[in-house]
C-alpha cells in the first residue's frame, strides 16, 4: 500500500534533513497580546510572551508556514493532519519587540500504518531561536501526523 | 486564534467542511491553544517567567464547546544551574478523558523576568 499513494516512502524519506530558509521575527505586542486573550488570561507583565508562541513564531520565524509545510509532506484536505507532539524548551524569557533569528529543518519522517491498513506517516522538525546576542532563547521540535 | 496562528486548516474554522469529518457545526481546538490552558495553569502557580519545558502528546481532539480543565502533580523537584526546578505532570481533562498529557518542567522561584545577563 505505501508504493501506492501519491507521496512515495522515499519522498518521505528525503525530508529528513530538508532545512528551511532561516530568517528572523518579531513578537508584536498586539499580536500577543491577542494570542494571550485566545487563551483566556491576562497579558503576562514586562512584555513577556505567552509561552504558546513557541507554536507560530518559529515556524513563520524561520521562513516557511502551515501552508509550506503542508505542501512539502505533500498532504492536504481535512483530517489529512494531526498533531501528535511537542517539545518546547524555554531557554531566556521570550519578550516582545525582540528579534530573533531562527534556523532549523526536519529532522524525522517514518511511515507506519494504522490498524486498518492506512498509510499514517509522522514527521518532526525542530527550529531554535536565537536572540540579539545570539544566545540560545528556545528550541520546538513538534511532531506531525499525515494521514495519506 | 487559526488567524493569529496563520493557520489556513479548514479544521480548526469551517463548521459546514468539518461535516465531512463526522463535525457537523463543530471546529476542532488548536493543539496549542489546549497547550496554552496547561500553560496558563502553571504560570498561575509558579509565576509569569516559570515555565522551562513543555513535552505533551496530544490525544482526542478537542471541540468548540467542550469544558476541559488542566492538571498538574509535582514528581521531582531538582536544583538545576541554581534554580530550583519543578517536574511535573501535566493534562488536560474532558469529562475525565485525558485529551493532552505530558511533562513539564517549572522553576519554582522564578523572578518575573531576569534581565541580569542584559549588556
Amino acid at each position: 500500500m505505501a508504493d501506492t499513494i501519491a507521496f512515495s516512502g522515499a519522498q518521505l524519506r528525503s525530508l529528513v534533513g530538508h532545512r528551511f530558509t532561516g530568517g528572523r521575527y518579531r513578537i508584536e505586542h498586539w499580536e500577543n497580546w491577542l494570542l494571550t486573550d485566545c487563551t483566556g488570561r491576562d497579558p503576562l507583565p514586562d512584555g513577556l510572551a505567552h509561552p504558546i508562541v513557541l507554536f507560530h513564531v518559529p515556524i513563520l520565524g524561520v521562513g516557511t508556514s502551515i501552508a509550506e509545510l503542508f505542501r512539502i509532506c505533500g498532504v492536504e484536505g481535512p483530517g489529512s493532519v494531526g498533531l501528535e507532539g511537542y517539545d518546547w524548551e524555554y531557554v531566556r524569557p521570550l519578550l516582545e519587540n525582540v528579534e530573533y533569528r531562527m534556523e532549523g529543518g526536519i529532522v524525522a519522517a517514518e511511515r507506519t500504518t494504522d490498524p486498518s491498513g492506512r498509510v499514517v506517516d509522522k514527521m518532526a522538525f525542530e527550529i531554535s531561536l536565537f536572540d540579539e546576542d545570539d544566545r540560545l532563547a528556545a528550541r520546538v521540535t513538534n511532531r506531525w501526523v499525515l494521514r495519506r | 486564534m487559526a488567524a493569529i496562528l496563520r493557520d489556513p486548516y479548514p479544521v480548526h474554522w469551517d463548521r459546514v467542511a468539518n461535516a465531512a469529518l463526522g463535525l457537523p457545526g463543530r471546529v476542532i481546538n488548536q493543539g496549542p491553544l489546549n497547550l496554552g490552558y496547561i500553560a496558563n495553569m502553571l504560570l498561575a502557580w509558579a509565576g509569569p517567567a516559570s515555565i522551562r519545558r513543555l513535552t505533551v502528546s496530544f490525544g482526542r481532539p478537542v471541540l468548540d464547546g467542550d469544558a476541559v480543565t488542566a492538571h498538574g502533580r509535582v514528581t521531582s523537584v531538582d536544583v538545576v544551574d541554581g534554580e530550583r526546578r519543578a517536574t511535573c505532570e501535566v493534562w488536560l481533562e474532558r469529562d475525565g478523558e485525558h485529551v493532552v498529557v505530558g511533562t513539564a518542567v517549572v522553576a519554582v522561584d522564578a523572578p518575573a523576568i531576569d534581565r541580569s545577563d542584559d549588556a
